[in-house]
């Protein structure tokens, strides 16, 4: 079977398309990672919670600027500060660990001492007018950074390769890691995707060949209800989907969200393949397939379907895409996922990120996004190009 | 051959379209019959109710926009088709009469192969298993003279051409070996050499299966080539009924007469004339003449023409003419 597909003139049609190529090994990858993510545990929905390092974090390991370098450390200080001035010191700091890094196993008067000690270089610091500007301000700065280190215990070189994956992309407003929040969300997107263009597609054409090819009260009740519903905007009615579900067990899940965009979705590949259904159906071979005696349902599903099977193609690759970038919009105006991770939740959170300058949050969620959509538009395209029978 | 019981005999047919501007006869009290193994043709321009005639014995036409004369029967082996439910029917199409259309370009669906539409027919008429399916379907692509059979079985419609597209249509309607082949302008997009092969093959296949053929068409020369009888339509009406021969030598009605003058004849007496053409178009159907329907487009129309419709008379052993002065006894 396969190697007959790997025979056919489309298939390798399709191959010598190298744009096409390139783009099938992009989704190729993004389902790979979502595979991963959902059924292998890639990345499970607590590690995009996990605090991995300090807030705010450039990505690609970039040399923070001194200001950022010293605000870190001082934060951590804080942290342990506070932690020993409460009753238990060895609970409270456990509570300042970041992922693999574990503080030393000493006792309070020691971590005390290391804290002290890196005080007085914040004194130091004081003296100069600018850290970024003021060249002797640097050493002081490496020697805080190594005080602070020394207060966490060496990482084995495991753990090491963990944390640069970790912060790969820097890491958020509340310290957790870019990468994996990213990389969680393209599970989630190819979810939401799969599953409304599914279902979208099939209600739509389902609905779309019963109304073009019976006609007459069929065709006017689901001419109806896809006037009535194209005459609300879309977006009201996911609100009020999405409303319809709050307080349900379902509230913050992916469910309420499949059942809105494929309640919305389903116009535009019905209104296409009725129309397409209404020109095949004068067609002399849907008309020779009832002198040959064919039951009107057979027609249906053998000779009108898949000659629509394009549109249905093309309509699942739009819906595919549009359920993705309305999964951010939705979750961007908090009605979508809560309690999760997602693009729109990362660029939703992103947006005091914005205003201050750092951009690796937006960015990294935004480039995913384009990279999957462009990457499926272009796939889909030259699908099309290859396989339909009608243009070879 | 009239002393046989006829296999299909269309009774008083008229056929109404319900359209936006009112009630249109289509086919208006049209009687014919079809014996075993003959080919029947029925002529006429366009727009005088041929194909509606055909896809009524069919029941094709769209039902709520359509409907019957009360009169009307067409008669099956006993049965009148008008009256069969869309189950009944369903079991009578393609089994027992079979069809084929004009536009053998679109008449087969593109997105299977030939083989998967052969097979397709065998299934839903024939209780065959896959193998024999296979093989019938090979036997009835090499009965139509298709050329490499075995290749084309995995082809799909756009890798053939049109004579050997309308093969394989006439290599699915046979399949099941009906008693009754509508052919509905089956050579009218082909070509005029594989018009002639198609039409030797539909004759050869008559004589072999003994399926008996309707065949519609506005070509007088393919009706002199294959046809046994002739019926000529014109608005809606059939105005003459005979024989291939007699049609041919003595035509009787004025059309008919006029049909036959518009034959392009290439001899010397001929080279440099004007085509004689039939003058005026066929009239609107919602706006039918009194009296005769020919009369405005008529060389030898007279009063009574103008006045009162001639009723379909029997003039010779197989010919009837509707017309109230026959060429004959004019030309007498």
């Amino acid at each position: 079977m396969i190697k007959r597909i790997w025979k056919l003139r489309s298939t390798r049609k399709f191959f010598s398309n190298r744009l096409a190529v390139m783009a099938l090994l992009i989704v190729a990858g993004y389902l790979a990672i979502a595979l991963g993510t959902s059924v292998f545990g890639l990345v499970d929905l607590d590690a995009t919670f996990a605090r991995v390092g300090p807030k705010n974090v450039s990505g690609f390991f970039r040399v923070q600027e001194p200001e950022k370098q010293v605000e870190d450390v001082e934060y951590i200080f804080n942290r342990v500060d506070s932690a020993l001035r409460r009753r238990d010191p060895k609970q409270a700091l456990a509570e300042i660990q970041f992922g693999p890094q574990r503080l030393i196993d000493a006792s309070p008067e020691e971590i005390k001492a290391i804290v002290e000690r890196g005080w007085s270089y914040f004194d130091q610091l004081a003296e100069s007018d600018d850290l970024n500007q003021d060249r002797a301000a640097l050493p002081v700065i490496e020697q805080l950074k190594q005080t602070e280190q020394s207060l966490f215990a060496p990482l084995t070189s495991g753990q090491r390769w963990e944390q640069r994956i970790n912060l790969v992309l820097g890491t958020d407003a509340q310290g957790r890691s870019i990468a994996l929040r990213a990389i969680y969300s393209i599970e989630v997107a190819i979810k939401i995707g799969l599953v409304v263009a599914f279902f979208s597609v099939l209600i739509g054409s389902l609905l779309g060949t019963a109304a073009g090819f019976y006609g007459g009260w069929v065709d006017h009740a689901v001419t109806w209800a896809f006037t009535t519903f194209s005459s609300i905007p879309s977006l009201v009615l996911l609100v009020l989907l999405a409303y319809m579900f709050t307080g349900s067990t379902f509230e913050g899940t992916l469910f309420p969200m499949y059942i809105a965009f494929s309640a919305t979705y389903w116009i535009g590949p019905c209104r296409v393949i009725r129309g397409e259904t209404l020109k095949l159906r004068e067609l002399e071979y849907v008309q020779a397939a009832t002198a040959l005696g064919y039951s009107r349902p057979y027609i249906v599903v053998r000779h009108i379907l898949p000659n629509a099977s394009h549109l249905m193609l093309i309509n699942f690759s739009l819906l595919f895409i549009a359920a993705i970038k309305g999964e951010v919009i939705l979750t961007y105006l908090g009605l979508g996922i809560k309690n999760g991770t997602s693009w729109g939740i990362m660029i939703e959170q992103s947006r005091p990120e914005v205003i201050n300058g750092f951009f690796w949050q937006i960015g990294t969620a935004t480039v995913l996004m384009f990279g999957l959509v462009l990457a499926f538009n272009i796939l889909s395209d030259a699908l099309q190009d290859a396989f339909d029978p009608k243009h070879v | 051959m009239t002393d046989s019981e006829p296999i299909l005999k269309i009774e008083h047919l008229t056929t109404r379209f319900h359209t936006d501007r009112g009630v249109v006869q289509a086919v208006d009290d049209v009687s014919l019959e079809l014996f075993a193994g003959e080919t029947l043709g029925i002529v006429g321009e366009s727009g005088c109710g041929k194909t509606v005639t055909s896809k009524s014995v069919m029941r094709l036409l769209p039902t709520h926009l359509s409907s019957f004369g009360a009169e009307s029967r067409i008669e099956y082996r006993g049965m009148n088709l008008l009256g069969l439910s869309e189950n009944q029917m369903r079991d009578i199409r393609g089994n027992q009469i079979a069809m084929i259309f004009q536009e053998p370009m679109t008449a087969l669906n593109p997105v299977f192969t030939v083989g998967w539409q052969l097979d397709e027919a065998l299934k839903y008429h024939t209780s065959l298993n896959r193998r024999e399916r296979f093989d019938r379907s090979l036997e009835m692509l090499r009965m139509v003279d298709m050329p490499n059979p075995t290749r084309r079985l995995k082809e799909y419609p756009h890798q053939l051409s049109g004579g050997m597209r309308q093969r394989v249509m006439i290599a699915i309607a046979l399949c099941c070996e009906p008693d009754i082949l509508i052919a509905d302008e089956p050579t009218t997009a082909l070509d005029v050499t594989i018009q002639a092969q198609i039409l030797r093959l539909m004759n050869d296949l008559k004589k072999r299966i003994g399926t008996a053929i309707v065949l519609i068409t506005h070509d007088l020369g393919v009706v002199a080539q294959i046809c046994d009888r002739v019926a000529v339509m014109y608005a809606g009406r059939v105005v003459e009924m005979a024989t291939v021969h007699d049609l041919f030598h003595r035509p009787q009605h004025p059309y008919t007469r006029a049909l036959l003058d518009s034959i392009p004849i290439n001899d010397a007496t001929h080279h440099g004339q004007r085509l004689p053409a039939i003058e005026g178009i066929v009239p609107s159907l919602f706006e039918l003449p009194q009296g005769c329907r020919f009369h405005d487009r008529c060389k030898f129309c007279e009063d009574e023409c103008r006045q009162t419709e001639p009723d379909l008379e029997t003039t010779g052993s197989q010919q009837s003419v509707r017309c109230h002065f026959p060429l004959s006894e004019l030309r007498s």
